[in-house]
């Protein structure tokens, strides 16, 4: 330690970092809490709760997003869990390709997505004619404006990041454990059952709160396809702050608190998870 | 062993094959005069791209996004290099504060930060909503997280406390230690950090539709109000975009590469120009 | 005249005393060295003389000046430390001429006199060379003659050697040794090495929680441990109770002794039983100052130059080392041998923590 002679110059260094974050960190967010506590006519009031969560309307895109984020993250998952587990098997060569791609398409999110999307498989999209061409009724009932299409979209960007948040994870499970354990008589399914499986479970489960925490904040790419049209919680509240039409800033701010209390409570989790996953990778 | 490969390659090719369809479509599509029931389109052009530069809108947003990524990270590189120094070095303390304070927008998506800002500055007296000094300001807020890291971690490895101790004791004042020590040493730490920052915030669309919708028009919102009007024209900005993606990402990946093998070679060389 | 006085520094550290009522004093051009182990407060002890820690109390003094209100830059106290901080974007020529410039001196001056340190310690070739190019050895070199340069009126050295090889540990410190001689050069040296303090120093100050246990030249240091502390921490020396070494030399005298006795391993000679002791027999052989007596071998340790034994006798344990020569016998574990002493070599320890 220093010896602590307090100028006064350093305090001064510290102001423009004060400025900038309680301009565009601190005051927004009192902000938004306290709008989210007061009444359609002034004062403080829970009715903006009661109506984020006994409205059909609003009720609903709570649930749509939980289920979109809950479902593209499943299955990010689970594909995730295979290519990470492949990524670990294949060559280093190979590896650093598809560990390249894989990180270069992550920048391929919002709306070039869902725009690329549209050209596949929209409703004048090359494969929606082309198998509708060729007889194949693949894609007859599908349609890309709904629930399927969007999670099929969201199933794009969250299958490379959980790769690669669960790729080190596998990387750090060691041959030596598996050979120490062949040693001392186990067979493979005992190893995955006893040693692999004890540490892989947290670390997905961790990827799976901020897959989850990644879905439920995602605009760009529900508003890219759908417009106003799908009832998000992410789409809510950024038309009832900032719509065309008419603004309800109060009940934007308290839906905005059902959704930031749902990230802060998934990164929360994954925090304890991964501290426990380290803990077991040294 | 041959058969434990196997299905590891069969799952990579699958999942690289999926990755590149959409962009490889939209690559085709920014390139194809008509292409209707055909696997590859029928006649080529590169008049997307024509059209595309010939639009004076095109270019301007092109501009304006990297000017206010260049601002904002610029910004936080200027503010954060000296609060985290002094807060490390000389108020330990606070570190735990600082911690939290840089990681709240990590859990904070785009639409809750706007709520806030929408509210706070549309009216009143700082009314900055729809100028780009909003996006100014909570640009340097969304990239904090990544800088903070970068920054920390760069102290951490040039072990800033003991040049600090060393320079004082050699009769440098602090600002001088700041100065000649720990910026040029710094500096080269925290490349992959900027230019990730500079990368987030060059694909950033909540905040900027929000905040500042049409009267600045970023590349992000350019591209999301020529959707409806072309699809080819629209797939043109979407490569045009990814190049500039590609480009920084490859410097990334490259800086990445040359500071994993040798740390101290490469802040030796960043400091000695 | 001291040359550096310290009086009554005391430091603590969230409520635990690091440094207590602690007094030095240095002449000029001394090698001190601070010996003690890891905690025991004297690294802090470094940094509070050169002012990179508050000390709660006390003063420090330097050349009869009061130094205890200046800055850290303004005390005219180099320090080399154990992580070299030789600064990474500099080469060694710039790290050498960095103080001088911050003395704003003339680029002539800054040129000789970093050419006249590259030769002090033998690396002008290297002038060049970045930090990362360096060995530890060389930077640490570098190090010092950074410090050097500006000619500071004390040197303070925190554990220099600690990072390096064993090899090259005890190459430096020769050097270092060599070079201080040659600048006259006051130093503090900070070490948890015993080996290290007594074949550098002029004088060794042996710490322990916070406080000088025992000041004196090395031989002073080694040959003569004033407590139980000094005794296990310097050599590895047998510590004895009172009643244990009544047992051991059978004379009742010292068993109502509170104190504790100290007697160097080497100091005990073990000898085939060719006397033919019984175990309860005790002989003072020809040299009335002599002890000897039966004991058993349990165990036998090749420490290379010398073998040390543990050994049994008349209920004690004891550590006896014997050099390895040809003319050694060897004993194994089990036998039987003769052991004999100086009286005068059971030294009486003064309680610790005094």
């Amino acid at each position: 330690m220093l010896k602590k002679r307090m100028d006064i110059k350093l305090i001064l260094a510290l102001i423009p970092f004060c400025i900038l974050i309680i301009g565009f960190e601190l005051l927004p967010a009192v902000s938004v809490v306290m709008e989210s506590f007061t009444g359609n006519e002034g004062g403080f009031s829970l009715e903006q709760y009661v109506s984020a969560f006994t409205k059909m309307f609003y009720l609903q895109s709570i649930k749509n997003s939980l289920m979109i984020s809950a479902v593209s993250s499943c299955i990010g998952i689970i594909a995730g869990l295979f290519i990470a587990y492949a990524i670990t098997k294949v060559s280093e060569q190979t590896r650093t390709r598809v560990l390249m791609i894989s990180n270069m398409t992550s920048n391929f999110a919002g709306i070039p997505l869902a725009f690329a999307y549209i050209i596949l498989l929209g409703s004048n999209g090359i494969f929606t004619i082309l198998f509708e061409q060729w007889g194949l009724p693949i894609f007859s009932g599908f349609n890309l404006y709904s629930w399927s299409g969007l999670i099929l979209v969201y199933v794009y960007f969250q299958i490379p990041l959980a790769a690669l948040l669960l790729y080190p994870t596998f990387y750090g499970i060691r041959e030596e454990w598996r050979e120490a354990s062949a040693l001392l008589g186990a067979s493979t399914y005992h190893f995955w059952r006893r040693i692999a499986l004890p540490i892989l479970l947290p670390a997905a489960a961790g990827t799976f709160t901020i897959l989850f925490a990644n879905a439920m904040g995602a605009y760009a790419t529900a508003y890219a396809l759908l417009g106003g049209n799908y009832n998000l919680l992410v789409i809510r509240i950024g038309s009832l702050v900032a719509g065309d039409v008419f603004t309800r800033p109060q009940l934007g701010s308290a839906l905005a608190m059902v959704l930031g209390l749902t990230m802060v409570l998934s990164l929360w989790i994954n925090e304890r998870l991964m501290r426990r996953v380290r803990r077991d990778l040294g | 062993m041959k058969k434990g490969r196997a299905f590891p390659r069969v799952i990579l090719t699958a999942t690289l094959i999926y990755l590149l369809i959409p962009l490889l479509a939209t690559l085709l599509y920014s390139v194809a005069k008509s292409w209707q029931n055909t696997i590859l389109p029928e006649s080529w052009t590169l008049g997307w791209f024509r059209d595309l530069f010939m639009d004076p809108r095109f270019t301007l947003s092109l501009w304006r996004t990297l000017w206010i990524c260049f601002l904002s990270v610029g910004l936080s590189v200027v503010v954060m290099l000296p609060t985290i120094f002094i807060v490390v070095v000389y108020l330990p303390r606070l570190e735990k504060l600082l911690n939290v304070l840089v990681l709240i927008p990590y859990a904070a998506p785009g639409v809750v930060m706007a709520v806030g800002l929408i509210k706070l500055y549309s009216s009143g007296p700082v009314a900055i909503a729809g100028t780009m000094w909003i996006l100014v300001g909570v640009y340097f807020v969304a990239v904090l997280p990544y800088m903070y890291q970068g920054i920390r971690n760069s102290m951490r490895t040039i072990r800033t406390i003991d040049l600090i101790e060393a320079a004082e004791l050699l009769g440098a004042s602090k600002l001088m230690a700041f100065r000649r020590i720990i910026v040029p040493n710094v500096l080269p730490g925290i490349r992959v950090s900027v230019l990730l920052s500079f990368s987030i915030l060059f694909g950033e669309f909540v905040l900027a539709n929000l905040l500042v919708g049409g009267q600045f028009e970023t590349i992000q919102i350019y591209l999301y109000h020529r959707l409806s009007e072309s699809g080819h024209l629209a797939s043109a900005v979407v490569i045009c975009y990814f190049l500039v993606i590609l480009i920084l990402s490859g410097i990334l990946l490259a800086l990445s590469g040359i500071l994993g093998r040798q740390s101290t070679a490469a802040s030796k060389k960043g400091s000695g120009q | 005249m001291s040359y550096l006085l310290i009086e009554n520094v005391n430091k603590t550290y969230n409520s635990t005393s690091v440094l207590h009522e602690l007094n030095l004093e240095v002449m000029e051009g001394e090698m001190v060295t601070l010996l003690g182990p890891s905690g025991c407060g004297k690294s802090t002890l470094l940094r509070c003389i050169s002012g990179l820690t508050d000390m709660d109390k006390g003063s420090v003094h330097l050349e009869g000046r009061n130094i205890t209100p200046l800055a850290p830059k303004d005390r005219n106290v180099g320090m080399v430390f154990q992580s070299y901080a030789l600064f990474p974007n500099m080469n060694v020529y710039d790290n050498i001429a960095f103080g001088l410039s911050m003395k704003k001196k003339s680029s002539q001056q800054i040129k000789s006199r970093v050419e006249e340190m590259l030769q002090l310690i033998d690396l002008t070739e290297k002038a060049k060379s970045y930090p990362h190019e360096l060995s530890g050895g060389q930077q640490q070199r570098v190090s010092l003659a950074r410090s050097l340069a500006v000619e500071p009126k004390l040197m303070l050295m925190d554990e220099p050697l600690s990072a390096l090889d064993a090899k090259i540990r005890k190459h430096l410190r020769t050097e270092l040794r060599q070079i201080q001689k040659r600048v006259g050069m006051t130093m503090l040296f900070v070490t948890h090495d015993q080996e290290e303090a007594l074949t550098i120093s002029d004088k060794i100050c042996l710490m322990n929680q916070g406080r000088i246990v025992q000041t004196g030249s090395p031989d002073e240091v080694y040959s003569k441990p004033k407590d139980e502390f000094a005794a296990r921490f310097i050599g590895s020396y047998n510590v004895l109770s009172g009643e244990e070494l009544s047992m051991l030399l059978a004379e009742p005298a010292y068993s109502k002794s509170a104190g504790k006795y100290a007697l160097r391993p080497e100091a005990i000679h073990v000898k085939q039983n060719s006397l033919g002791l019984q175990p309860t027999s005790t002989s003072s052989g020809s040299d009335a100052a002599a002890h000897i007596c039966l004991g058993l071998v349990e165990e036998a340790v090749m420490l290379g130059n010398i073998i040390r034994y543990r050994i049994e006798a008349n209920g004690v344990r004891l550590l006896a080392d014997v050099l390895n020569g040809d003319q050694a016998m060897k004993f194994h574990e089990g036998d039987a041998v003769q052991i004999q002493f100086d009286r005068q070599a059971c030294l009486p320890l003064a309680p610790s923590g005094t």
